[in-house]
């Protein structure tokens, strides 16, 4: 059968946030402008990047995701988001492993209502007609730079968006524990561009997979999408194969 | 209505202890008695890369090796990637006739062109072009096969006038298949006047509307080869047992296996956005039948050949209703199933479930011969 994760859940959980409810309205979020280089990684540690619930892509990949909203219920903000691709038992998704948030009332509805990993910072989103980019900086030091460079329009349908599975800590029968939170939202696009995937800058420390690592370009989109953030119904034990230890709430 | 076998030649892990070789020499051993049964044909895919799902990289090898050790039963390529980067069209013809010549005419040439990032982007094709090439190889070979010489210029690949040698044994050549798994491509196939090759697991409303669209729309197809293939092949597992519950219960494990495996595999339009791939393909037409938990499924899904010898000629019966003149047959996947029962499976059918059937059309190298001449007579 197909190789299984094994890293260790608390191993993923150094910036996993605390959902105090699972109970989350859903929440649509008009015009925003999202970046996503997507990038083969080197497959010799793909397992140890992933719990034992999810499985590891064939090859794996990693998500390089940067969006803005400019308005909106939460207000204007930018988001950068690294995303280990997997399958939870067999539907495509995304580990994040951190994201990074302009500071803001969007910061902490991402981080509490849907499990989002994250780290308020400054990441900016730049938009030019030969290439848009998302860059993020600590200090002095660039931990990110992701570019599509080219951008070509194509077909507003013809874009695929994996949904989410973001640990997070959440109390359930008495025991506050690590679970994964899908989430799943739902894009309506509105324009759509392609254009090759270029990785510049990626410390793979500051992302928290110390050993994830972009070794080959697959392609890279940007979209202006009317987002919906949806409710949560499904939680994950990330021990245990997620066709067996999912849970719909 | 005839029956075929299918081939992904799935490997499971650890890839020790010569497993891969195992595995090669039973489906070699199942060939053998499906041919002493009378199944018509055995199919194998061209896949690459594909860890587990399909170890299957050279089924021109595959089956130069089923027509060497069998008499009757037909070899199909399902299919042959037609782009540059996996095959150049004038290797895959020269192959192609030299299996023609060494099966004494059994060829069925199948045409496709991947539908996954994991194999496309392995070879370092561009997605966007596969359409586009595949469409090219399915009109240039053909004339490879049927010109004494032949010279191309072309978009994917250009040639000065060669003789491409040897030609197929079957004259004026074998018959061509295209993959069907989007939606929409049965008409492909159609235009083309080429078989409808079958590779998702629909229902039968889904299989009843796409066979009835492909002869609709064959009637005024322009023939990319020399004669038309009007057939209707689908894919379905086969696991059958006299006790049904035994035999739906053992397979669901092959299809749980088969579709857990699959989707674990990248397809093109989750990574790379393209027009060229609309619709996710095979991989994910899977997914939802693999969303059971493998192994531990006891209903049998619309139409899945799993079960007793009454619930299978039950099925097939529908399928035949909806227009298929053929079923290919997954046997295994994992190796879920122990060979054995596999043997036993393939037997039993063979006894209780193919003498319901009349396999009303020509299974041998004189159909492609006849509808050539038939081509050339002015008939349709």
């Amino acid at each position: 059968m197909p190789i299984n994760g094994n890293a260790d859940p608390a191993q993923l959980t150094r910036y996993a946030p605390t959902m105090a409810s699972l109970d989350t309205e859903a929440l649509t979020l008009p015009d925003v402008k999202v970046l996503q280089v997507i990038y083969e990684i080197d497959d010799s540690v793909m397992a140890e990047l992933i719990p034992p619930a999810l499985h590891p892509t064939i090859p794996p990949t990693m998500h390089v995701i940067g969006m803005r909203a400019e308005d909106g219920p939460l207000g204007p903000f930018t988001i950068a988001i690294v995303r280990v691709g997997c399958r939870a038992a067999v539907r495509p998704r995304g580990l994040p492993t951190r994201a990074v948030c302009t500071e803001g009332e969007a910061a902490t509805a991402l981080e509490e209502r849907w499990g989002f990993p994250i780290t308020v910072g400054e990441p900016v989103l730049r938009e030019r007609y030969d290439r848009q980019s998302i860059e993020v900086n600590d200090g002095n030091v660039t931990v990110l730079s992701a570019q599509l460079i080219d951008p070509v329009p194509i077909g507003n349908g013809d874009l695929l968006y994996t949904a989410g599975m973001h640990i997070a800590n959440v109390e359930r029968d008495g025991e506050m524990k690590p679970w994964l939170v899908q989430v799943d939202p739902e894009f309506e696009v509105s324009r759509a561009d392609r254009g090759s995937a270029q990785i510049d800058a990626f410390d793979s420390g500051f992302w928290d997979a110390p050993e994830l690592r972009p070794v080959y370009p697959i392609v890279a989109s940007y979209t202006t999408a009317n987002i919906t953030l949806p409710r949560i119904r499904y939680i994950c034990d990330p021990l245990q194969p997620a066709i067996s230890g999912t849970v719909a709430l | 209505m005839k029956f075929g076998i299918f081939y992904e030649i799935s490997v499971p892990r650890p890839w020790e202890n010569d497993i891969e070789h195992e595995v090669y020499h039973r489906c070699l051993e199942q060939v053998r008695v499906a041919d002493e049964i009378g199944f018509h044909s055995v199919w194998a895919v061209e896949h690459h890369f594909l860890e587990e799902y399909s170890h299957c990289s050279a089924p021109e090898l595959f089956l130069t090796a089923c027509a060497m050790q069998t008499k009757q039963i037909r070899v199909g390529h399902g299919i042959v990637v037609c782009v540059p980067q996996f095959n150049h069209p004038i290797r895959a013809a020269e192959r192609a006739a030299v299996l023609d010549i060494l099966s004494d005419g059994r060829l069925e040439f199948g045409t496709g062109r991947s539908a996954t990032w994991t194999e496309l982007g392995g070879m370092d094709a561009n997605p966007d072009e596969t359409k586009e090439t595949w469409d090219e190889y399915t009109r240039t070979i053909p004339q490879m096969w049927t010109n004494e010489r032949y010279g191309y210029e072309g978009r994917a690949f250009r040639m000065p006038t060669r003789a491409v040698l040897p030609k197929p044994y079957q004259k004026p050549h074998p018959p061509m298949w295209v993959a069907v798994s989007s939606p929409g491509t049965e008409i492909d196939a159609a235009e083309r006047g080429m078989g409808s090759l079958g590779l998702t697991f629909g229902g039968f409303a889904e299989q009843e509307e796409k066979v009835d669209r492909y002869r609709s729309r064959i009637r005024d197809c322009e023939p990319a080869g020399l004669f038309v293939n009007e057939r209707v092949a689908t894919v379905n597992f086969l696991y059958c047992h006299p006790d049904n519950e035994t035999g739906i219960k053992t397979g669901s494990r092959l299809t749980g296996s088969f579709g857990y495996l699959a989707a674990q595999l990248l397809p093109v339009r989750e990574v790379h956005p393209t027009r060229s791939y609309p619709n996710p393909g095979l991989l994910a037409a899977t997914r939802q039948q693999a969303a059971q938990n493998p192994g531990e499924g006891v209903s049998a899904p619309e139409g899945v050949c799993i079960g007793n010898p009454d619930r299978l000629v039950e099925e097939i019966k529908k399928w035949e209703s909806c227009g298929v003149d053929q079923i290919n047959f997954l046997l295994n996947a994992l190796e879920t199933i122990p060979q054995e029962e596999v043997l036993d499976s393939l037997r039993l059918f063979g006894e209780e479930v193919m003498p319901h059937f009349v396999d009303d059309q020509p299974a041998t190298t004189s159909e492609p011969r006849e509808l050539a001449a038939t081509a050339a007579a002015g008939g349709d």
